[in-house]
Formats: structure tokens, sequence, C-alpha cells
């Protein structure tokens, strides 16, 4: 415990001091604050580059809109963001050798895995908090009314795909070597469960469709209880993926 | 006690063999030099201490505990020094160390003691500049501190000073020297002269195993050669003294090079000063005579001929 604690101390003021949290923050606040605007904006924006002879009529926007673009930038530029400040989170302690003096004074290995994913889990868990109030408060202003119903557990989805990525990335840095495998066989699995959901239509196991059916569900266009299995599952395949994480990482050559 | 017992390890990679059954034990309250050629298997060896590299066969105790590959309880009796040590750059040292005492479960109090006795000792006191801007004397010696951090039974140093200039040398091997009242060393390294001024013990790793074991005296003392150096003033001189000596009877074998000629020789102490002798009766000019000590260097090449 004492490990923990300390090593989980150090990856928050890693992440300080190597700007990581200036960065995922500044980027959230700006995914939060962009959204309700480019929403509201995007009838004024379409009619200024309109073609002439060409009339555009464009619905009034409303604050499902708000959201529509909030999910959309955080389900691709944020995993984006997400992957390029947390890619080196073990990677980059097992290249450089920064480890062994920590494992030398008595570290547990498993203490490793856990302060490393905890902390990662608290900056995504503040800074997409933090986007998600912005949001809300935006939408709020811009539009007057929000009234859907499964609005928390929609943001709720998006953000365990988030916390699934993490520990995806822990349990890839654990099998690969160098400073960027972790970051690439995330990325490379990402893809394979982009062709599973396209091609294979395999959906109600597969994560993605956390950020895919967000705003369907706002809508009512898509199924609370499906959904609620999918968070489920995933709950389930991030608890297996670090508990493997940790088995494999207590066996690797340092 | 022994604080350190290699039973039996061996170890390869693929079909290259680094260590072949090696044995040995290193006893409480001394300071082991671990020598042999870059690639003799000195790191792995010590890795294998920390529990950091499986051996692929054998046991080692520390303190008489197993050492389990992976998660090792046997740490807590070890301070590491690794070869060129690296930390955390965004840290200062005081943090460093703190961060390390917590990860070794000392109290807060405990922690603040140690790291005000460390960091005078390391001549790093008062140094507020993160760890990125430190030299390699100023990280190896942040090093040891660490290693130190747990009062621990024993210290191993990997190369310490291999990577230092002469000054950043002197000073890790001053702290060793300190460190060793408190503690067992083990250090391992391919610069003998270093060996020579601190350790009281030696292993020679040649071929995955250790082909030379115990204290340098007595290694020395094994290997010790029967010789003179004598220095003429010059070649001409030199030619004609190794005329006169070959002719000798108690003289093993002669040979010069420029002005010096060395003789290997049956008692030097006695025949010595026949040579002596006949230096006066010829009229040869020398600059210096010299009884030849065994070095570490010669044994060290002897051995792994």
């Amino acid at each position: 415990m004492n490990g923990f604690t300390a090593f989980f101390k150090k990856e928050l003021l890693e992440a300080i001091r190597n700007y990581r949290v200036l960065i995922l923050f500044s980027v959230t606040a700006i995914f939060g604050m962009m959204s309700p605007l480019t929403a509201k904006m995007m009838p004024d924006i379409l009619a200024n580059v309109g073609v002439e002879g060409m009339v555009l009529k464009i619905p009034e926007p409303t604050f499902i809109d708000a959201f529509t673009q909030f999910f959309k930038n955080f389900s691709q530029m944020g995993t984006v963001v997400l992957l390029l400040v947390f890619g080196g989170l073990l990677s980059q302690d097992l290249a450089k050798g920064t480890l062994i003096i920590p494992l030398s004074k008595g570290l547990s290995r498993h203490a490793v895995i856990l302060a490393k994913y905890a902390s990662a889990l608290t900056l995504w868990t503040l800074s997409y908090v933090l986007a998600a109030l912005i949001n809300y408060g935006y939408t709020l202003y811009f539009f007057q009314t929000i009234s859907v119903s499964h609005l928390f557990f929609s943001l709720f989805c998006l953000w365990l795909f988030g916390a699934f990525l993490l520990a995806f990335l822990l349990l890839a840095s654990v099998v690969t070597r160098g400073a960027f495998g972790g970051l690439l066989v995330t990325a490379a699995g990402l893809g394979i469960l982009l062709i599973c959901q396209a091609i294979f239509r395999m959906d109600p196991f597969n994560p993605l469709k956390l950020v895919s059916e967000n705003v369907a569900l706002l809508t009512g266009k898509a199924a609370f209880d499906q959904l609620l299995n999918t968070a489920w599952s995933t709950c389930a395949l991030i608890l297996s993926t670090l508990i493997l994480a940790m088995m494999l990482f207590k066996k690797k050559s340092i | 006690m022994n604080i350190l017992e290699m039973r039996h390890i061996s170890k390869n990679f693929g079909k290259h063999l680094v260590l072949n059954d090696l044995n040995f034990t290193v006893p409480e309250h001394s300071i082991f030099g671990l020598i042999g050629k870059n690639g003799a298997g000195k790191t792995t060896a010590m890795k294998m201490i920390m529990g950091f590299l499986k051996p692929t066969s054998g046991k080692i105790l520390v303190c008489g505990e197993n050492v389990a590959y992976g998660n090792t309880a046997t740490n807590r009796f070890i301070g590491y020094l690794p070869d060129v040590p690296e930390f955390y750059g965004y840290m200062t040292a005081k943090e460093y160390l703190v961060m390390c005492g917590r990860i070794t479960g000392l109290k807060k109090l405990q922690i603040h003691e140690r790291v005000q006795e460390l960091l005078p000792l390391v001549g790093l006191d008062g140094i507020k500049r993160e760890i990125h801007s430190f030299s390699r004397g100023m990280k190896q010696r942040l090093g040891i501190a660490q290693a130190l951090l747990n009062t621990p039974k024993l210290l191993i140093c990997d190369e310490a000073t291999s990577a230092l200039d002469p000054q950043g040398r002197k000073e890790i091997l001053d702290l060793l020297s300190v460190a060793a009242d408190q503690t067992t060393v083990i250090f391992s390294t391919h610069i003998l002269s270093d060996v020579e001024r601190i350790c009281d013990s030696i292993g020679l790793l040649h071929e995955g195993t250790l082909a030379l074991h115990g204290k340098l005296s007595e290694v020395k003392n094994t290997y010790r050669k029967e010789a003179v150096r004598i220095e003429t003033i010059d070649e001409v001189q030199a030619r004609r003294l190794f005329e006169h000596l070959r002719t000798l009877s108690f003289i093993q074998s002669v040979e010069t090079s420029q002005c010096a000629v060395t003789v290997q020789l049956h008692d030097p102490q006695k025949n010595g000063l026949k040579i002596i002798d006949l230096l006066s009766d010829e009229q040869i000019p020398i600059t210096n005579y010299q009884l030849l000590e065994p070095t570490l260097e010669n044994v060290f090449l002897d051995v792994i001929k």
C-alpha cells in the first residue's frame, strides 16, 4: 500500500510537471466549450458560405445538436488526445529504465500497474467531468432547455470507453517493448474493434458501441437495456485486462 | 554469516550461455569485487540477485532467504546502484529520495532523518535543481544515496565508476569505503585499480564461472612472480646488463626493452644482492631498481589467457 500511494503521487506529479495535465485539461475544456458553440453557430456559418442561387434550409439547432457535437468530438479527437497524452504511461518508464530503482526498493509490480491506471483514470475522469459540466452549462445558456432521458448514462458510456482504452493501453505496454509499442498495439486493437463493428456486426459486447450510440440513446432511438449490457461487459473487460496486465508484468524481465 | 550465496547458477539467452554453474558466497562486512571482461555476465548476475532476471537453473540466497523472480521480498535487504542509474528528471534529489523512502516503507520522520544524513554525505545538500540538469557524477552520487536509504545489509554496485571521470570515480570510491563500515558491498567493475583500492575479496568471472575467488591479498600471493625490474640510463647499458645477467645461474629468464631489463629469479631478496654486486663490478649506472609486486592486472590477464 505504501508503494501504491507513493507511486500514485509520483504519477500525478509527473503528469503535472510534464504538462500532460495542462494539455489534457485544455483540450477537453475546449471540446466542452466548442461543442454547444458550433451547434449554435452552424446555421450562421453555413448561411455565410452559401453559394448564390442555392437556398440552404437548415432546421433551427437544438440542444441535441450540442450533445451530438460533444460526443463526436470526444469519440474521435478525444480518443486520439487520450492516447497521445497517456501513450507513454508505462512504455516510457520501461524503455528509459526508470523503474529499476523503485522496483529495487521493494515496490511491488502490481502496485506499478494499479498506480499507473489509477492516476490516468483520475486525470481522465476529472478532465471529462470538467468538459461535461462546461458543455452542459453552455448548452443550457444557448438553448435554455435540456430535457432528455438517459443523459447521465450516455455521458457515462463515453467515460467508460476512456477507462477501457487506458486499461488496454497498459496491457499493450506490458506485452510490447520500446517506447511506442503500447501505443501502436492499442491503435491496432482499436482498428480491430472497428472492423468487428463494421463488418462482423459483433455489437453487443463491443466497447465501441459505448461511443457510437450516445446520441441515439438521448433521442430514444437506441435501447437503454442493450447499452447497459455493453457497459457491464466492458466493466468486466477492464477488470480482466488489468488482472492480465498485472500477471504478465510480474513475470516480465526488466 | 553469508550475506549472499549463489548456488549453481546458470543462465542462457537463447543458445548463448552467459553463466555456467556459478557458485560463490559473500560473507558479511566485506567489499567484494566482481571483475570480468565486458560481457562476462556481471550485470546478468546482479540483475538475478535483484530478481529482475530469472536464472535458467540454480538458487540465490540473500541473508538466508530465497530470491524469487519478479516480486522478491529479499530486496528489502538490498540497496542497488545500476551502472547508469535513471531517475525521474522532473524531480529534485530530495523529492526522489522521499519517494524512495515511502516505497520502501519508512516512516515520515525516518525518511526526513535519513535524507538529512544522506544528502550532505553525497554532496547534494542544498541543490534544488531538477535531476535532469545533473551531471553523471551527481546522478551516480544520488544513486548511492537512494541505495543507502533503507540502511541495506547488502549494497550492490554495478559498474558504478565505469562511466565517470577520475574525480567522479574517486568520490564514488570514497563513498563506498564509508558505506562499507555499515554494510556489505558487492562491486562489479572492469577497472582493476578501483578493485585494488577498496575491495578486500574478489571474484573473477570468466566464461560463465568464477575463475578466481578469494581474499585479494591471497590471490595476489598465489600469483606472485619473483621478478626485478632494473632501469639503466641508456640502451647500451641495458644491453650490457642483459648479456651479463644471461650467464648467471639463479636467473630464470631475462628480457630487455629500451632502457629497462626485467629479470625472473629465485629468491629475489638474496639473489638480488648479487645483481647489485654485478652492477657495481661492471660499473653499470642505473636509474631505478624495483622488486615487482604482482598487480591485479597481471593476475587478470594470466587467468583469462
